[in-house]
């Protein structure tokens, strides 16, 4: 039918219509069926023009539309995302007003390891202080690495951090820790390294952490090299940082 | 387990902490405090819960010899503790107005 439309506007030459519904709309056909009193008659050429350029001024405008919304949606699913928290984006503005305003889940006890690992060319002595810990989630807690150099010359560390299992990384939230910022220890300096960290109430509500009571806090140290700034989320790379 | 090419696998992604680093206390200032804590810890199992007065005192130490930035102990989690202190120091504060009434 729509193929029959069109014909009626724009029909072929009669002598290169060759199945039977062209030929009955071929050019001088679509004249006569016109003339006998079809109700629509064919626009004068001008306007047929004016109407094309209409139309596809449209699709242009749809088509840089289109390109235009592509290059959009990459910030805009950023946005959707850090607002949603989908995907273990970090939510934004969340902290403060969660550490304040969280209650103690304590029908939920959580037991938290604690995991410590030094790169094999880092020569720092890296421990934890307690193998584990039990936690509610909705309740800040505290626990402590010791680190010591024992060997002759200062060596700057730098680590990072792994949580399992994966699920429950996201709702691992650290407010304050020793990773992703260059330490100094002098040679035969031991010290406490501390984690101030809590897990978010809505923890309990996952339907993927049900059967989780144990998560498992991994550290790793690394030897940092002057002026070599990693590529981890944070690092300041403000060099070493010594205590008068 | 990150530069793995599997499309749907989670991979971690490290979070950098809410309030930064603790800068390093390298005098062992507050040592004292942490080892409190640690027996604290030690004798009660484990249980995180039993030593929340602990681990605050220790987190006052590090704000009192600037080793960490200062911040009301609300915001680290420890409003319940602080109510309840406000809520001894009212009682005390009752209790010595009534001593004083009463004579």
């Amino acid at each position: 039918m729509a193929i029959l439309a069109a014909l009626r506007h724009f029909p072929l030459p009669c002598l290169k219509a060759t199945s039977l519904p062209t030929r009955l709309w071929c050019g001088r056909n679509v004249a006569l069926r016109s003339a006998h009193g079809t109700p629509s008659p064919r626009p004068a050429g001008g306007e047929a023009r004016r109407r094309n350029r209409t139309v596809l001024t449209y699709i242009a405008a749809s088509a840089i539309g289109m390109l235009g919304v592509s290059y959009a949606v990459v910030p805009l699913y950023r946005l959707y995302c850090q607002a949603t928290g989908l995907g273990g984006q970090a939510v934004a503005g969340h902290a403060t007003d969660t550490v304040t305003s969280m209650t103690p889940m304590r029908d939920r006890v959580l037991r938290v390891l604690f995991n410590a690992d030094v790169h094999s060319a880092m020569q720092w002595k890296f421990r934890p202080q307690q193998i584990e810990v039990y936690v509610v989630p909705g309740e800040t807690a505290l626990a402590f690495y010791k680190a010591k150099n024992p060997t002759d010359e200062p060596i700057i560390g730098i680590s990072t951090y792994n949580v399992l299992p994966l699920d429950a990384a996201q709702y691992f939230n650290k407010i304050q820790c020793f990773c992703f910022e260059e330490q100094w220890l002098n040679s035969g300096e031991e010290v406490d390294l501390p984690v101030f960290f809590y897990i978010d109430p809505d923890f309990v509500d996952d339907p993927r952490l049900i059967g989780v009571d144990t998560i498992t806090l991994s550290y790793t140290f690394f030897q940092a090299r002057k002026g070599h700034v990693p590529n981890l989320p944070g690092f300041h790379g403000t060099g070493p940082r010594r205590k008068e | 387990m990150s530069t793995a090419m599997n499309f749907g696998t989670k991979s971690f992604k490290p979070k950098p902490p809410d309030k930064g680093a603790f800068p390093l206390d390298h005098h062992g200032e507050c040592s004292a405090f942490k080892d409190v804590f640690m027996r604290c810890l030690r004798a009660k199992d484990f249980d995180n819960s039993a030593c929340r007065q602990q681990s605050k005192d220790y987190l006052q130490c590090r704000m009192e010899r600037d080793l960490m930035a200062q911040e009301s102990l609300e915001k680290l989690g420890y409003k319940d503790l602080m109510e309840k202190e406000k809520e001894k120091e009212n009682k005390k504060e009752r209790n010595s107005n009534h001593a004083g009434t009463r004579q």
